[in-house]
């Protein structure tokens, strides 16, 4: 029963946030609601008797990609109007009848599926992780690192390219003026403005 | 060397000389040089044409050597019988004594040509004889052709060389619609040739004229066609008067002597094919018959000495093939031979007369022979030979076809032929009194006798001209079976009419005054003959006939063909325009496609199962 | 808990990330939003891994985080670009491919 009962309060703390994420008007807050759904995965992956990974989770995606996110948010919001963009309204019925049918679908399989383990096994150490990575998983490991050296050098070169053929010039001014928002927005931005 | 080294080098080395006056614009704008090189190209050919004559006069059959051209492969395996198609060398006496014709004629004119062309600009020059040699390879691979597909490919390479030496002065709009007409009704008389070879080829798997063939009738008909348009046969001889635009040197030796009579030739290498076509041959003899007639009745009316010639030479080809189509290979190719001769010799005369008086017309020249001795001499000669006066070698050829002609029982030709040699003795008269004996003009008042280079080619043609006949059994059986001459009834009728001919004609022209009556009672036949009736015939004909096949033919492939095209087009661009919206370019659209793709089939999967 | 609610939970986060991708105009949202999905991906891969008895699940679990984290750093260069050449992170701004 207490199973239970925290199992529905991780999965709401999950859920919730999660809805705000794809709803919340203003992008700071869509990136702290992302956080608390991350958070609330690492609680998961401690429910399913994974702590390294929890652990990992709060590390990388809850510490690191957060931050990351923000600094995205703050360098391309120049004002309130880009921070608090809506959902396109014509959209929001299709994509959420949509996102409805889709988990119908993934419910239905999961649901039907007979073949799946009923309880859980012995759990899994980090120390088997550790080995299984230096051992069975060695290539993919260094391939991966492969892989995340080039993404850095990567995002380096594509956030440089705009000014590599101007030093002096302003990265400032170089910035065209910002177009006026399509319709849907319209009517918030100038609100917003005044 | 031996003889198919011979026959390489008389055909490949004039080929050579063409190809590098082509690539080396430096040697063929040198001046005189590359006359003199093709000159030597000539006489090299002539030798070894003399030398492969010689053997030729021992063994009829010389050699035949073929290699394979187009593996079976190649032409699929549909054909009738296994087929691969040869190309090689030919020698036997036919071949090789047209070698002996095309060379020795070829050296002569180019020789002429030195002093013909003199006056030409360089590069013209070099060009004029840059033609020449290619005529001589392209002539030579006719003749040795050992089938006739290669014999074909020679035949398209004559046409050419032909098309480009009748527009020799292509700034002269004449010259070049000359030229094109050359070209135009000799290629339509080609696609007979092509038609023929095809059906030829597919009936029997391969393109050699030996052997017996079912389709013989249509085969030998459709190779006929294009013989009429290369020999200028009426109705499609209308080419050749016009193509005296060229120069009077490529008159003698493409437009009389050699290149016209490649009909003939096709006819006497394809003669097992021919007979067994006798509906054929009885077409090609009344063909013959009828365009000798017709052709020296309009000669009688030109002034223009070339043009005079020329109709002469329509009618003395109708001869040969008359000839072929009475079954006599050796008598049509005999007087190819001998008519080569004195033809090539009267057209070079002709050029030398024209040089001196710089014009045509015969009215212009007159009493030319006290001036021009040697010349006047070589075209008198000629002129006889061509009228069938006895001695002289056209006697001979000609007699041997009126017999021939009269043995297969084709009376009509015969008489054709009989009035034609009467009309041929008669013009040919007509333009000796008047050109040579006649009352001086002013234009020939300074004429004077021409150089070595333009009399030279004159006494060697000369010879052949006069003695050819004499060898007539020795030739014959060079050709065919050997055949002995003795005078005939027929022969001397013929002769006789020759004589009445030249009376006639010097009556009326030579003589002092009379003959004004026998004038008046020919001016009808002369206006007739002078309208150009089948010219404007064939005029008639382009105009609605091909006009009128032309446009349907425009109308099905604008509206048709280039219709269907449109519509396919316009169809693609209609299903573009509207399917072009889906792209809006927003990358959440294409989200929405793939997430309803998605549940598509994860339904889709669901129920399979 | 069994194995079920798990998968349905994952299930339910994966489809407000598809809801998101949809309807989010801004660059970073749709980031956001993909974030989202990739998590569900993970909580399904430890899920299993529990209920298997297989490290490699989680192993996968690990690959795929770093593989995202990278991920959102090319796209934040990305947007960052966007936003340079035309001034905004709409992303129905960028229409250059309409038909």
């Amino acid at each position: 029963m207490l199973e239970k009962v925290s199992f529905g309060v991780v999965a709401f703390a999950l859920l919730w946030p999660g809805f705000k994420v794809v709803t919340a008007r203003n992008l700071v807050h869509t990136v702290f609601w992302l956080g608390l759904t991350l958070a609330s995965t690492a609680v998961l992956f401690i429910m399913l008797q994974a702590p390294f990974l929890a652990a990992i989770q709060l590390i990388l995606y809850t510490g690191g990609l957060l931050t990351l996110m923000l600094f995205g948010v703050m360098l391309t919001a120049r004002d309130q109007g880009l921070l608090t963009v809506p959902n396109a309204s014509h959209r929001r019925a299709f994509g959420g009848l949509l996102a409805v049918a889709a988990f119908a679908m993934l419910a239905m399989a999961i649901t039907q599926t007979t073949t799946l383990p009923a309880s859980p096994t012995a759990p899994i150490t980090t120390q088997q992780l550790g080995a299984l990575v230096f051992t069975e998983q060695a290539l993919a490991f260094e391939v991966l690192a492969v892989l995340l050296l080039a993404v850095t050098l990567g995002a380096i070169v594509f956030a440089r390219r705009g000014d590599a053929g101007s030093a002096t010039e302003n990265t400032a001014n170089s910035i065209p003026a910002r177009k006026p928002l399509p319709a849907p927005n319209a009517a918030v931005s100038q609100a917003k403005g005044a | 060397m031996s003889p198919i080294q011979l026959a390489l080098l008389a055909t490949f080395l004039p080929l050579g000389t063409a190809f590098s006056l082509i690539v080396l614009p430096g040697v063929r704008r040198a001046g005189k040089l590359p006359g003199y090189i093709s000159v030597v190209t000539a006489l090299v050919a002539l030798v070894s044409a003399l030398q492969l004559f010689a053997y030729g006069l021992e063994v009829h059959d010389i050699a035949r050597v073929t290699t394979q051209w187009l593996p079976h492969s190649v032409l699929g395996a549909s054909s009738a019988a296994p087929s691969t198609i040869e190309i090689g060398v030919l020698l036997d006496g036919l071949s090789v004594s047209m070698l002996v014709v095309v060379c020795l004629v070829a050296f002569c004119v180019q020789v002429f040509s030195l002093g013909y062309m003199a006056d030409e600009p360089p590069a013209d020059f070099g060009r004029y004889f840059t033609w020449q040699s290619l005529f001589l390879f392209a002539m030579n691979t006719l003749v040795i052709a050992p089938n006739l597909l290669q014999l074909f490919l020679g035949w398209e390479l004559v046409g050419l060389v032909s098309y480009l030496l009748i527009g020799y002065y292509w700034k002269k709009p004449s010259a070049a619609r000359a030229a094109l007409k050359a070209f135009w009704i000799t290629k339509l008389a080609d696609m007979g040739l092509v038609a023929g070879l095809i059906v030829l080829f597919v009936n029997t798997g391969s393109f050699n004229w030996t052997g017996t063939v079912a389709v013989a009738g249509p085969v030998t008909l459709l190779l006929f066609i294009a013989v009429m348009g290369k020999s200028a046969q009426f109705p499609l001889h209308v080419w050749l008067p016009d193509a005296m635009e060229g120069p009077t040197p490529v008159s003698a030796l493409l437009h009389a002597a050699t290149m016209v009579a490649a009909g003939v030739f096709l006819v006497a290498r394809a003669h097992p094919l021919f007979e067994q076509a006798p509906n054929t041959q009885n077409f090609m003899a009344y063909v013959g018959g009828f365009t000798a007639l017709f052709a020296s009745i309009v000669a009688v009316v030109q002034n223009d000495i070339k043009k005079v010639l020329a109709y002469s030479t329509c009618s003395q080809l109708g001869y040969m093939v008359c000839a072929l189509g009475a079954g006599s290979q050796v008598a049509g190719f005999f007087h190819l031979t001998t008519h080569a001769f004195f033809k090539a010799m009267l057209f070079l005369a002709a050029g030398g007369l024209i040089h001196a008086v710089h014009s045509n017309d015969i009215h212009h020249m007159g009493g030319l022979f006290r001036k021009m001795k040697l010349t006047s001499g070589a075209f008198i000669i000629g002129a006889l030979a061509l009228a069938g006066v006895p001695g002289f070698s056209g006697f001979f050829s000609k007699d041997l076809i009126l017999e021939e002609v009269w043995e297969r029982g084709l009376y009509l030709p015969f008489a054709a032929l009989l009035i034609a040699a009467f009309l041929t003795a008669f013009y040919m008269g007509r333009v000796v009194f008047i050109a040579l004996f006649g009352k001086p003009s002013e234009h020939a008042e300074h004429a004077h006798e021409s150089g070595f280079a333009m009399t030279f080619p004159l006494v060697v043609l000369a010879i052949p001209a006069l003695c050819a006949g004499y060898f007539g059994a020795e030739l014959s059986g060079m050709y065919g079976e050997a055949t002995h001459f003795h005078l005939s009834p027929v022969g001397m009728t013929a002769s006789a009419l020759g004589l009445c001919g030249i009376g006639l004609s010097y009556f009326m022209f030579g003589a002092p005054q009379g003959g004004a009556a026998l004038r008046t009672v020919f001016a009808p036949l002369g206006r007739l003959a002078a309208s150009g009736i089948v010219d404007k015939s064939f005029l008639f004909g382009y105009r609605t006939v091909l006009r009128g096949f032309a446009g349907g033919i425009g109308w099905f492939d604008r509206y048709i063909i280039d219709g269907l095209m449109n519509a396919i087009g316009y169809v693609t661009l209609e299903v573009g325009a509207r399917l072009r919206p889906l792209q809006t370019g927003k990358v959440q659209d294409y989200v929405y496609v793939m997430v309803v793709a998605t549940i598509a089939l994860g339904t889709f999967a669901a129920f399979l199962r | 808990m069994g194995l079920s609610a798990y998968l349905l939970v994952s299930a339910a986060l994966f489809c407000l990330g598809v809801f998101g991708l949809l309807t989010r105009r801004n660059a970073v949202g749709i980031l956001a939003s993909v974030e989202l999905m990739a998590n569900a991906g993970n909580i399904n891969l430890v899920a299993f891994a529990r209920f298997n008895g297989n490290a490699t699940g989680q192993i996968f679990a690990l690959f795929s985080t770093a593989l995202t984290v990278a991920e959102v750093v090319v796209g934040l260069a990305l947007v960052i670009l966007l936003y340079r050449s035309r001034g905004d992170v709409l992303v129905e701004s960028a229409s250059e491919l309409k038909g």
